[in-house]
Parts: C-alpha cells; structure tokens; sequence
C-alpha cells in the first residue's frame, strides 16, 4: 500500500469540511464508555483483587501446612492430624444478640473463653503428654491460620458476588479495604516461624519489662496462665503481674485484678502495653496516658476498668508504639531497647503520684511468648 | 532475581549478673528472656538473657 499520498490534515478533520471516517474515530470510543465504561472498570478492578486474593490464598495455604507439620513434629503424632486440624479451621464463633446490649459483656466473655477451653482440651487431646508451652504455641498457630482463612473466605466471597453481578459499587469498598487487609494477613504469616521458636513479639514488651521487675521474687499462679508477685520500691509496695511465660498467651488480667482487689485494694495502677502506631509515628516511641490500655476483643478492658471504677483505683499507662507486623513478629532491636527507659518511667510515674507507704499495681499487658518472670 | 524480602536474624543478649559483661550471638531453640544460661567467660557468675531480637541484614 502506498502512503504517501495520505491527506493527513483530512484525515484528523482539521479542514472545516467533517469527515465521517473521523466522526466514526470520536463517537465510537465515547459511546463504548458511556455504555460499557463501568464494566471495562470492573475487569481492571478485579483483575488486581484477584491479584490480593491469590496472596491471602497463598497465606491460608502456608499457614494450615505449617501448623499440620508443627503439630506433628512437636505432638510426636504417628498419623496425620490433617483432618482433625481443618477441622478445629473451620469452627466459627457467634457472637451473642446485641439489639439489647445489657450484659453482652458476660456473654461475650463466656463464648470466647469457652472457645479458648474447647480447642486447648482437644488440641491436648491429641497428645496428653505435650508440654503447655507447646500446646500455647499450637493454640496461637491455630488461632493464626483460622484468622487467615476466615479472611481468606470472606474477600474471595466478596469477590465473586461482586463478579457474579457485574456489580461495580460491590467492588469499590473491596478494592479500598484490600491492601490494609493483605497488610494484616502477611504480618500474620510472618508471626508464624517465631511463634514456633517462642521468640519474644513486640507486643511482649510489657511482660519484659515486668518479667524483669519480677526476677528474685516468690511467683504465684492468681488467675488462669497469669502470676503475681510482690516487691517494693523506694518505700511503696508494689504489686507485679503479667501472664505466665514463656508460653504464648496473654492470661487473664481481668480476673488476677478481682483477685488482687479482694485481697488488698492497690492505691495505682500501671499499665505497660504495646499499642498500634499511627503513619508517620516513630516506631518504639514511648507514650504515656489515662485509662487502660490493653487490646482485644473488649472484655479484659471492660473487667479492669469496672473494677477500678468501682473501687475508685486510678488508672495510667505507659505503651511502646509499633506497628501490627512489630507488633505480632520477633520483636525488633529498638523496641528492646526501650524496656531499660519504660522501667525508668514507670519509676518516675510511682514517684510522681503515689506517696510513701501506698500500694501499687503494675500490669504488663501481652502475649508473653519466649519471656519468662 | 531481586529479593525484596528482608532478611531478619534473630540474636540474643546474654548478660552477667555479676560483672555486667554483655555477649551476642545467634539465637538458638530453647532461648528465653531472662534464662539463667552459662557461667560468665570473665569472671565466676552467671549469664542470663537479657534480651531477644531481630536485626535487618543490609
């Protein structure tokens, strides 16, 4: 073909007469997008969810086989629990009736410890002999790789109703909330290899530093996988508590608190957390502030803050920043280091409000895997 | 052909009670915070772990 002789000036209509070839060139594109600009955005969208799904699948996978091999390497088991584990996977909890919030609290309690109860007996079940630290340890890997699936099942649902429909405003909170949600999943496959070495996390910085107060000090269990012990301070008593280390768990503070509040009413309470950092927040900061500060799902916070409410306890806390993946991985290097000046201003915090002769109580808030008092 | 996965070691601190001597070294299985470990290498006392952590190769 010869091009030579193309009129290009006719071609892209700058002449004044119209060309219908370029009218045809304009108008098509602009009838396409009006008429189907909202699919050709749905495909490109879910193309790049797909793309986040095949990593939270990938999440799911490995962390479902790891804790199958992690079972029975460490439970000795001489058959494969594959089917007993996908099972313990596929539980699901529901939560109590909310329309009348009156006591739900209680409800809330009773349901998830009662799951907490269920999955320990039966993981134990599996093999009597296995020591509580590794039993702790299979129980957060369970809990990882349920939380991983249960994530995994809820985006890939959403998905494919989004796709089924041909529905864009389905898509559009998906595609807002996908890469906050990949962010927690993967931090959660990187907790994995330390929670089977028990390494120390980085929310087990309240532990550390109490665990250390609590060196050369008689430890007694008060409430489920939690100790206490007593010690004093520049004339003030001091009562320390954390959960029972090094196994994974974050004990019962709550209850230790009824306990302690029975038997001897303290004047102060501490608590030493680590706490979520907000963008742009240097990660192992220290903060001080008021009124409890401890996570999960509510109930803990709730018993704490009644009680002290009740018995008219004033509340402080000190918490170390970071972020979910420091947070539930091996702790980092600056966040230990930190557990020198959190003593030092918890020394502070006792002179500054509390006087000589009174009581007070010193919560270290965590999982306390890998740290022992 | 480029990683962008990082690499974390874990280490530990062991520290002497007695004369404050500090040694690092790779952690092993069984390490926790504040186990009594080994007699210290400059004087009669005994090591224990002060610290657990993760460090970035660069």
């Amino acid at each position: 073909m010869d091009f030579s002789n193309i009129d290009f000036d006719k071609l892209f209509g700058s002449s004044d007469q119209t060309d219908p070839i370029m009218m045809l060139i304009w108008i098509l594109p602009i009838i396409i997008f009006v008429f189907y600009g909202q699919r050709i955005q749905l495909a490109i969208t879910l193309g790049e969810i797909k793309k986040g799904i095949k990593k939270l699948e990938g999440y799911k996978t490995n962390s479902r086989n790891e804790l199958i091999e992690f079972v029975k390497i460490n439970m000795n088991l001489e058959y494969d629990p594959s089917k007993k584990i996908d099972k313990f996977l596929d539980y699901f909890t529901i939560m109590p009736v909310d329309m009348d919030p009156n006591g739900i609290i209680a409800k809330v309690r009773h349901i998830v410890r009662g799951r907490e109860d269920y999955s320990r007996e039966h993981i134990k079940s599996l093999s009597p002999q296995t020591s509580n630290l590794e039993l702790s340890k299979i129980q957060t890997l369970l809990e990882i790789a349920s939380s991983l699936q249960m994530i995994y099942k809820v985006i890939n649902h959403l998905f494919l109703t989004a796709k089924k429909h041909n529905n864009y405003p389905l898509i559009l909170p998906l595609q807002m909330i996908l890469p906050l949600i990949i962010e927690e999943a993967e931090a959660m496959s990187k907790a994995i290899p330390g929670f089977k070495m028990a390494q120390p996390i980085g929310d087990g910085i309240g532990p550390m530093v109490v665990g250390k107060m609590m060196l050369d000090t008689k430890k007694e269990s008060i409430a489920f996988q939690t100790v206490f012990s007593e010690t004093m301070y520049d004339g003030r008593k001091l009562f320390l508590l954390k959960a029972e280390g090094p196994n994974s768990t974050v004990g019962r503070p709550g209850d230790a608190l009824e306990s302690i509040v029975f038997k001897s009413k303290p004047d102060f309470i501490i608590m030493v957390d680590a706490a979520l950092k907000m963008e742009g927040e240097e990660s192992a900061s220290i903060a001080q502030g008021f009124g409890a500060a401890i996570g999960g799902i509510g109930i803990e916070r709730f018993q704490i803050e009644d009680i002290a409410t009740k018995n008219n306890i004033p509340i402080f806390s000190i918490i170390v920043k970071q972020s979910v993946k420091e947070a539930i991985t091996l702790m980092t290097k600056e966040i230990a280091d930190q557990a020198v000046n959190v003593r030092l201003q918890i020394y502070e915090m006792i002179h500054e409000n509390t006087k000589i002769g009174q009581t007070v109580l010193l919560i270290g808030v965590g999982n306390t895997v890998g740290v022992q008092q | 052909m480029f990683s962008k996965e990082k690499i974390i070691l874990a280490y530990t601190i062991e520290k002497c009670n007695k004369c404050n001597l500090e040694r690092k070294r790779k952690f092993k299985q069984g390490d926790y915070l504040f186990a009594l470990t080994l007699k210290c290498d400059s004087c009669d006392g005994i090591t224990m772990i002060d610290k657990i952590f993760g460090e970035t190769i660069k």
